[in-house]
């Protein structure tokens, strides 16, 4: 992906592109084997809908598709993935009977621009045809962000050489409705129109489409809209009339709805963008994921959440991993709480599936899926063929537990920023007891006197079933504290919500009580000695492997080693412990902090694309400015280097990877965590040469998040409260250690370094 | 047994000092006469892979098939004709190893390394065309190593990050195929791929050992001096089956 200027001609659609190279995306000329790669990167959505970059007329590898959030297809069997619905891109001429593609005659010009500034994606193509025919097309497609039920395509033709006949195909008219396989009704309904250059109306495309009778003539272009709405029976019970309506009253006043959404998106970006001087290439790819980012979000819909890929593929299936409450939702709390609010809320209406999950497994509480699509079942598949042609089980759905604890500080992360009352009370304060309720049951006290959760998968998932991991350890702990937080809180400040609430969950008196107690016991794994957390029980007894030596992989460290020898290794997938200092950074002292990253950095494989912009983040905050720009530049150039990586069809946002993806969210965690700095600080502590800052600034975030707050307020919800409103507490020895009882019982006893500030 | 598949005319080129008497002829290429049924025998004197190379500018074969060597020199991985001849070859090469073309021999599963680049795909499509006249298994093999991918635009390596392997495995297994397909056309074919790790000469060799592989398909860009060609004289020196070089 070069970062050429657009350099498209002046247009003869009712919008210009952007020019400026800082916005835009440039594909320039045709790469077929790169097709896939480019839809899921040109990709465009308004988070009700998403549409792959597809080529219009298609190619030998294209794979159009459009999905829309919450509609999934569980027909298949048990796994219920996104389900594609009707290809409304599908466009195609046929120029006195040469059909007009890419692999057919001669591509004078052919460049397509993903133009972010605006969310339009741009297409101009210049085309000779066998017989010397010359036409120059130009096309605009987007998924409106001012009305999510809007899609809108534009295309001009304009000969260059000659008079002719122009035959225009495209496989959706009128109006068509489908029932997916989850029961969802979906109908879309297309409306168009023909004009000249003129602006003469020619016809509607169902007079023109398909028919032999556009006359084209020599320096005329014409133009055809065509507007699609889109309603589904999870909108409405009249889909097909709402789409038919919506669609005719639009296409009434198609720049209207392109000034719409223009404006639409104008207002994301200044709240969102964030600008880095002297650094295009770093300019770009932020740029790059804040688009997916917003492409995704829909504050409009608490049922649905982000998948890991968003809306621009079938890969991850839609579903929605911990990647959404960790390194998403900072992100949109930041720059978009109404979106922010959307996303928690989904994981309170997916709790039953949560609730449903612990219980299956003997626990009490909620254990969220680790991978969820519309009902919050666990819908994680069991096996895998791998491509060394091992079946391989996956444990995640089984074990990988840090998903309770990881939506549960998002949860917490929402409340703290936003101050939104009425969310905590209706549905936060249910989410954060129901997961410090499963946190209390899924630890055991031993022997030892200590509570310890055994057969758990952490962040690392190179290293399957092992027994107290730091990170779900150290999360559970903070979900335990804060499940007793909130019941005092709510009790307190709201008490007639709260012996509902209380009434509703069965919860007894005394076991908020309980959860301070497990959390106060739960083994963490801190070695007093070394300040050092152990990953898991017995990871220091693995074997060291030397990451410098494989330095110039291109390909994961469990392909290149295998599986068996990674587990007997200590190298790790992703941040595990650094990603523990990350969230719980101001509970960690900094010679603890310092120490784990010194350990654990050298020994990460990053393995996984959530991977490198954690790192990047904790190195800068360390003031490790080498560390911090090689990770950012490794995060930055996941979705945007040319070799492929993850990102298939489903833009790791496939990725088609598919975007919404986890790379764009990772690379945005660098800027998102509440408590964390901005990527401006970031670069400030890093010290590198180049200026960064949010356009809406601090201060701007700070004036969103206080408009949220007064529009709660008004609803009489609101008291004063501040964005960090208690000192942090100190995490680790206190609750355990490697070191055993002995530490801890100082630590207890004394209150050093590392101690649990208990709460009176 | 290729000829058949191919539905091609067999024609045997014999270059040696003299001409031979017919008998000797067949003694010497150790076919019995039916065998050469619906066959031509050409005899020629000359330097042999000059007189090859000749002959197939004349006739424009399909295909070359010649042994790798007749007398091992420790060191080199072809004789002298073979190299020469598949140096300048208009046509794809089948070269046997010493020995192979006496037994039977089938074409029931073809190894096909691919390194994940257009180039490769488009250079495999004879082979593709010939497994699927044959009704064989395609499998592919993408062997990973550390070291850089390759540069050239579509090109399909082992991912970088594998986020989550029950979705990235079949989703990056499908791309490949499809971005194979997609240059190549691969008709009804039974296309399996295989992703391996470490040397790939002798991943290659390995996997055509355990797959029972019939022939192995390598596409060569054509250098052969030191360092190019490294995995193909590797495969060429340890393999034990046919390979069939293409030129990509």
């Amino acid at each position: 992906m070069n970062a050429r200027q657009a350099a498209l001609h002046p247009t003869d659609l009712p919008v210009a592109p952007t020019l400026d190279p800082a916005w835009v995306l440039v594909e320039e000329g045709f790469t077929l084997a790169r097709e896939h790669e480019l839809e899921s990167l040109f990709a465009i959505g308004n988070g009700y809908a998403g549409s792959r970059g597809s080529l219009a007329e298609g190619s030998a590898l294209s794979s159009p598709a459009t999905f829309l959030a919450g509609v999934f297809d569980s027909e298949a069997g048990p796994i219920s993935g996104l389900a594609p619905t009707a290809d409304w891109t599908r466009l195609s001429a046929t120029i006195d009977g040469q059909p007009l593609r890419l692999d057919n005659g001669h591509n004078l010009e052919h460049r397509r621009v993903l133009d972010m500034q605006q969310g339009i994606l741009w297409r101009e193509w210049r085309h000779q045809n066998v017989a010397g025919r010359i036409i120059r097309v130009q096309m605009l497609r987007l998924a409106s962000l001012a009305d999510r039920h809007l899609l809108l395509q534009c295309a001009t033709i304009s000969p260059e050489n000659y008079n002719g006949r122009v035959s225009i195909d495209a496989a959706l008219t009128g109006t068509v409705t489908e029932l997916t396989g989850s029961s969802t009704t979906v109908a879309m309904a297309v409306a168009g129109q023909v004009v000249d250059s003129a602006g003469r109306w020619m016809g509607s495309p169902q007079q023109i489409i398909g028919q032999p009778s556009l006359e084209v003539r020599l320096g005329e272009t014409y133009r055809l809209d065509r507007m699609v709405a889109v309603y589904t029976s999870r909108d409405t019970g009249e889909p097909r009339e709402m789409a038919s309506r919506q669609v005719e009253r639009a296409i009434e006043d198609v720049n209207g709805v392109i000034a719409a959404h223009r404006d639409a998106w104008l207002a994301r970006w200044k709240a969102s963008d964030l600008r880095i001087e002297g650094d295009p290439a770093a300019q770009r790819a932020l740029r790059f994921a804040i688009y997916h980012l917003s492409s995704a979000a829909n504050p409009e819909d608490e049922r649905v959440s982000i998948g890991a890929r968003g809306l621009s593929g079938t890969a991850y299936k839609g579903h929605v991993f911990w990647d959404t409450d960790i390194f998403m939702l900072p992100f949109f709390i930041l720059t978009y709480p109404e979106a922010a609010r959307a996303l928690v809320m989904y994981r309170y209406h997916t709790l039953s599936g949560a609730r449903a999950k612990a219980a299956r497994l003997g626990y009490r509480g909620a254990l969220y899926a680790w991978e969820s699509a519309d009902t919050g079942e666990e819908m994680t598949p069991p096996f895998v063929v791998s491509p060394d042609g091992e079946i391989v089980r996956i444990l995640t759905g089984e074990q990988e537990h840090h998903i309770s604890a990881d939506v549960a500080f998002g949860v917490w992360k929402y409340w703290e920023a936003t101050v939104d009352e009425r969310f905590l009370v209706d549905a936060g304060a249910e989410s954060l007891i129901e997961t410090a309720r499963f946190w209390a049951s899924r630890a055991e006290r031993e022997d030892d006197g200590r509570y310890h959760i055994r057969g758990i998968i952490g962040p690392d998932e190179y290293h399957e079933t092992v027994d107290d991991n730091a990170y779900t350890n150290g999360l559970a702990q903070w979900n335990l504290e804060v499940g007793e937080e909130v019941t005092r809180l709510v009790a307190e400040r709201w008490p007639e919500q709260w012996r509902a609430l209380s009434r509703r969950l069965g919860l007894e008196a005394e076991e908020p009580h309980r959860w301070l107690q497990v959390a106060r016991e739960l083994y963490t794994g801190f070695d007093e000695q070394t300040g050092l957390f152990e990953q898991f029980r017995g990871y220091f007894g693995l074997e060291d492997i030397d990451l410098a030596a494989f330095a110039a992989r291109t390909a994961p460290m469990d392909v290149l080693l295998g599986r068996e020898r990674i587990k007997r290794s200590k190298i790790i997938k992703q941040a595990d412990v650094v990603m523990l200092i990350h969230l719980l950074w101001e509970r960690l002292p900094p010679e603890v902090r310092k120490a784990n990253f010194e350990y654990y950095e050298p020994r990460c494989g990053h393995g996984s694309s959530l991977s490198p912009a954690i790192h990047a983040l904790v190195a800068a905050r360390l003031g490790d400015a080498a560390r911090a720009e090689r990770h950012f530049r490794q995060a930055s150039e996941i979705d945007l280097s040319d070799n492929m990586g993850t990102r298939l069809a489903a833009f790791m946002l496939e990725l088609s990877a598919d975007c919404g993806r986890p790379q764009c969210s990772a690379l945005l965690a660098c800027a998102s965590p509440t408590r964390g700095p901005s990527i401006a600080q970031t670069y400030r502590q890093a010290g590198a040469a180049c200026r960064c800052d949010f356009s809406g600034g601090v201060d701007g975030t700070k004036s969103s998040f206080q408009k949220a707050a007064r529009g709660v307020g008004q609803q009489g919800m609101i008291h004063e409260r501040s964005v960090n409103p208690r000192p942090p507490r100190r995490f680790g020895a206190s609750t355990g250690g490697a070191a055993g009882g002995k530490g801890a019982r100082r630590d207890r006893a004394s209150g050093p370094a590392y101690c649990s500030r208990r709460r009176a | 047994m290729l000829g058949e598949t191919e539905r091609a005319a067999l024609r045997i080129v014999h270059v040696g000092e003299r001409k031979p008497p017919d008998a000797e002829l067949l003694e010497r290429l150790r076919l019995a006469a039916p065998a050469l049924d619906g066959s031509t025998v050409e005899v020629r004197t000359g330097e042999p892979a000059a007189e090859i190379l000749l002959a197939a500018g004349e006739v424009k074969p399909r295909l070359i098939v010649m042994c790798t060597h007749t007398a091992a020199k420790p060191g080199k991985v072809l004789g002298n004709t073979a190299t020469n001849v598949l140096r300048h070859a208009p046509c794809p090469v089948v070269l046997v190893p010493p020995g192979h073309g006496l037994s039977a021999w089938h074409l029931h599963h073809v190894l096909v390394p691919h390194d994940g680049t257009p180039t490769t795909s488009a250079a495999l499509r004879p082979a593709a065309e010939l497994a699927e006249r044959a009704s064989a298994e395609l499998l592919v093999a993408h062997v990973t190593d550390i070291g850089a991918a390759p540069a050239e635009a579509g090109s399909l390596t082992t991912p970088r990050y594998v986020d989550q392997p029950q979705h990235e495995w079949p989703a990056w297994t499908s791309e490949f195929v499809k971005r194979l397909a997609c240059v190549c056309p691969l008709g009804h074919l039974h296309v399996r791929l295989v992703l391996a790790r470490g040397n790939p000469a002798a991943e290659i060799v390995r996997l055509a050992k355990k797959q029972s592989t019939d022939l192995v398909v390598l596409a060569w860009r054509g250098k052969w001096e030191v360092p190019h060609a490294a995995t193909l004289k590797a495969i060429l020196h340890k393999a034990r089956c046919p390979i069939m070089v293409l030129r990509a």
